[in-house]
């Protein structure tokens, strides 16, 4: 047999095994996709009527700060291995049937919106772009594009002499890869990138935006596959199928794509956890030694309550994380909780996503199908022959009219010249890079003079870009650029972008480099962990969402084991 | 619903409108939408509320600026989008994206200092009581100047924030209102009903064939 028929009939082995196993360990660890109603409805309001409620004075086995992918994934985990656990949530209990709606502007209110300063030489827009709020936080609008990182993601400093080494490796997160995968659930074609694997549901259908990446790479020799996304294509509990109808950035009206709104509250609720809503976290409060936390401080209808807990841990990402811990100083920590070594707020991190769109003759029509469909990773890897380090990678994004037109207006045009670019969107295809940028000191959010309506510092941001990062994203743009033309663009605009926050508390071996360990446990109190996106080191040029759940789930599992065994060892398993 | 629909107001007239998607109206497609988009979208054609946000003279800059730069330039009394009243009930909600430039002021401060200094500007090179005076081509030549500033300050701000804050809030306003989309072939919300012909050339029976698809970069580069 040749090697790639050999490689194919592996490859189809592994999808094989994968989507014709049983599902009944995956409902065991987590249920939520069979606690959904079955009658249409997308939430079942009496998860939420009969839920757990729990006195501030009690003092809970687990309080938990935010409940977006990092905070209900821990909830979800805890609340199953018997913990009692509270997890405070600034925004609302979302139900997709009356708050969510099909359409762009009226989703404004799934957006943090509060306010925040952007600064430095390439300064980051926030709101829409970045971060979400209520149950399920940023994934109720993510776009659902779920890659894995690469193994060469977690030592670049070794290996290219920039970013920063893990405290673990990829093979300590593998097994937490493959179980969130299996939960949200994750449909795709094989992965030949990183570390090959299979997806437990088979690849969706593409529309124009897709058919248009598969045949660029087609015709330059690339490599592109279908997904992966956490978007259902098959018998998943009650989760119904996608019906292609491309509002995934506004909310999944259908409970098709996943959040963790449907993926881990209902088993977290099932198994008596409380998720207290519009609960906005001010400060984590410790003994006045500073050795222990000894619960969260929130503002809930306008009163001030504390929530007491043997065990912190804070997952509001990569913005309000930081500022809490920073707005957190008491006598012990003058310069913010944790922030012995002036790490907390630094080392903060955005992909560069430059988006290509390209003009066809022919109707694209990429509203239609989700905007996640097609990935290339070719790019992903240090090139000994580029003239920078790390990489990029490729996907669909596919704007919808008022991301279109921002796209138009940064071209410089407006007024009739607007209108008339407006009316040819149907003609484009857009694509998108992720590119790594480099975890910088000097990209950090810190306190502004500014305070919001609570009274609290509003958090600074401040972003500037590095050589590597330019040279990155210059060439990714010119790949794009490649491919749209192999696929029969006639013209291309470009409008430079960012996605993704990550990193602002970052694990490392040693407190000098980061915040906490690889156990997400922070070096400076025992009991207080950061379980969100603002723990990764490096961000490679993958999304970040199943990455965190990842981390997630593999620092609760050791939070379980460690609770029978005796307090854990610290670092390394 | 289509009651609420202004008789044959599909359609925003401009030099640029109506060529490609002639019949098409998302509006025929509201019984299909679910309810809560459904009130969303309607809720846009309705009278609007009254305004709240802007002084009389700074609605009349801002009514003025955003015709200018969405090129809503039928006769008087034609439909329009009501951009400067969906902008106004955003600032009076201080309904921001959620940041600002350190650089910039709050948005609603920025909006009320940049028509300002369109004023100033009308005053000074055409000695105008305001910005809304001018013809439109004279209002034209004030904005041009603003955009091609790019980096460099006008009246103390950064011009390209400025530019960004003003797109930013017209385009939001103009292309979530359903005239504009049928203006542009997209045919709205998509819930429940959601697509079944998926791929480069196919549609729905409910979509329209663009009639007239001229490439608006006459195949010259912009990018
Ligand atoms: C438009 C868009 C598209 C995206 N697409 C993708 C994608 O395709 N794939 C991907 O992997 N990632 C994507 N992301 C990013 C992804 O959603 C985030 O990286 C991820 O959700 C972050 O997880 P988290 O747990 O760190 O924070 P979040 O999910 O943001 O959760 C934080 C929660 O904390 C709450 N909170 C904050 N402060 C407080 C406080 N003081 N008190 C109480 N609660 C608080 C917030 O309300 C929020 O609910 C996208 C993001 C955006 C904005
Ligand atoms: S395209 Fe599919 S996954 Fe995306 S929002 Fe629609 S139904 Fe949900």
């Amino acid at each position: 047999m040749s090697g790639p028929v050999r490689r194919r009939l592996r490859e189809a082995a592994g999808t094989l095994r994968l989507t014709a196993s049983s599902q009944k360990a995956v409902r065991q660890r987590n249920a939520s996709a069979w606690l959904l109603p079955e009658d249409g409805a997308r939430f079942d309001h009496r998860l939420i009527e009969h839920m757990r409620r729990f006195d501030d004075t009690e003092e809970v086995d687990l309080v938990v700060v935010g409940c977006g992918a990092g905070g209900a994934t821990l909830t979800q985990r805890m609340a199953h291995a018997g913990w009692s656990v509270v997890c405070l949530e600034a925004g609302p209990f979302w139900d997709p049937d009356t708050h969510w709606v099909s359409d762009e502007a009226g989703s404004h209110h799934l957006y943090w919106t509060e306010p925040r300063v952007i600064s430095g030489t390439d300064p980051v827009p926030m709101g829409s772009n970045n971060s979400g709020r209520g149950v399920g936080g940023s994934t109720v609008h993510f776009a659902g594009f779920v890659p894995r990182l690469h193994p060469s993601d977690f030592s670049t400093r070794s290996d290219d002499g920039v970013g920063a080494d893990w405290p673990i490796r990829y093979e300590d997160l593998r097994p937490s890869y493959e179980r969130i995968e299996q939960e949200l659930p994750v449909a795709g074609q094989y992965w030949p990138w990183g570390d090959p694997h299979a997806y437990p549901h088979a690849p969706h259908p593409v529309g124009g935006n897709g058919e248009i990446l598969l045949r660029g790479a087609d015709a330059l020799g690339l490599n592109a596959r279908v997904g992966p996304v956490a978007i259902t294509n098959g018998r998943f509990g009650n989760r119904p199928h996608c019906i292609y109808r491309g509002f995934c950035l506004q909310g999944c009206k259908v409970n098709a794509k996943a959040s963790t709104l449907i993926t881990h509250v209902p088993d977290a609720l099932a198994h008596g956890a409380e998720i207290r809503t519009e609960a906005m976290a001010v400060a984590v409060e410790t003994d006045p030694q500073g050795r222990r936390a000894l619960g969260v401080r929130y503002l809930r209808n306008g009163r001030e309550h504390l929530q007491r807990a043997r065990t912190v841990a804070v997952a509001a990402y990569s913005i309000e994380t930081p500022r809490l811990l920073l707005n957190s100083a008491n006598r012990r920590f003058p310069d913010g909780l944790c922030n012995d070594h002036d790490q907390v707020g630094r080392h903060l991190m955005v992909q560069g996503a430059p988006q290509t769109a390209g003009r066809f003759a022919e109707e694209i029509r990429a509203y239609k199908a989700p905007p996640p469909e097609v990935s290339c990773e070719d790019f992903y890897e240090t090139d000994p022959a580029a003239d920078f380090k790390r990489g990029y990678a490729i996907q669909t994004v596919s704007p919808l009219p008022i991301t279109w037109a921002e796209h138009v207006a940064a071209q410089g045009h407006w007024g009739h010249d607007l209108r008339r670019y407006m009316q040819d969107y149907v003609h484009w295809a857009t694509l998108g890079a992720l590119c790594e940028l480099l975890p910088l000191p000097g990209n950090r959010v810190t306190l502004s003079g500014q305070k919001d309506r609570h009274g609290l510092p509003v958090a600074d941001i401040a972003y500037s870009q590095c050589d590597n990062d330019r040279a990155v994203v210059r060439a990714a743009r010119a790949t794009m650029e490649r491919l749209l033309r192999a696929a029969g663009a006639t013209e291309v605009i470009t409008i430079e972008r960012y996605a993704h926050l990550v990193g602002g508390c970052r694990m490392a071996a040693r407190p000098e480099d980061g915040v906490v360990d690889g156990d997400l446990r922070s070096f400076a109190v025992p009991n207080l962990l950061i379980t969100d996106g603002s723990v990764l080191p490096t961000q490679g040029s993958a999304n970040p969402a199943l990455t965190i759940m990842a981390l997630v789930d593999r620092a609760a599992e050791r939070l379980v084991a460690g609770a029978r065994g005796g307090p854990p060892e610290r670092g390394r398993p | 619903m289509r009651g609420q629909r202004p008789p044959a107001g599909h359609r925003v007239p401009s030099g640029e409108s109506g060529r490609r998607y002639p019949h098409f109206d998302v509006l025929d497609q509201v019984p299909d939408w679910d309810p809560a988009t459904a009130a969303t979208v309607v809720g846009r054609l309705a009278r609007q509320p009254d305004l709240r946000f802007f002084t009389p003279a700074e609605e009349a800059t801002a009514g003025a600026l955003f015709d200018r730069l969405l090129a809503q330039d039928g006769p008087p009394g034609a439909p329009k989008v009501p951009v400067l009243q969906m902008v106004d009930a955003r600032l009076a909600e201080a309904q921001t994206d959620g940041w600002r430039y350190a650089d910039m002021p709050e948005d609603g401060d920025a909006w009320r200092t940049t028509l300002a200094a369109l004023d100033e500007d009308a005053a000074e090179q055409h000695g105008a009581a305001s910005f809304a005076d001018l013809a439109p081509e004279r209002q034209k030549e004030l904005i041009r100047a603003v955009q091609d500033l790019h980096g460099k300050a006008w009246h103390g701000l950064p011009a390209q924030h400025v530019w960004s804050l003003w797109t930013r809030y017209a385009c939001t306003a103009f292309y979530a209102h359903p005239w504009a989309w049928n203006e542009i072939g997209f045919p709205g919300p998509a819930y429940p009903r959601g697509y079944q012909r998926l791929g480069v050339g196919l549609r729905e029976p409910f979509e329209a064939a663009d009639a007239d698809p001229v490439d608006p970069t006459g195949g010259r580069g912009t990018g």
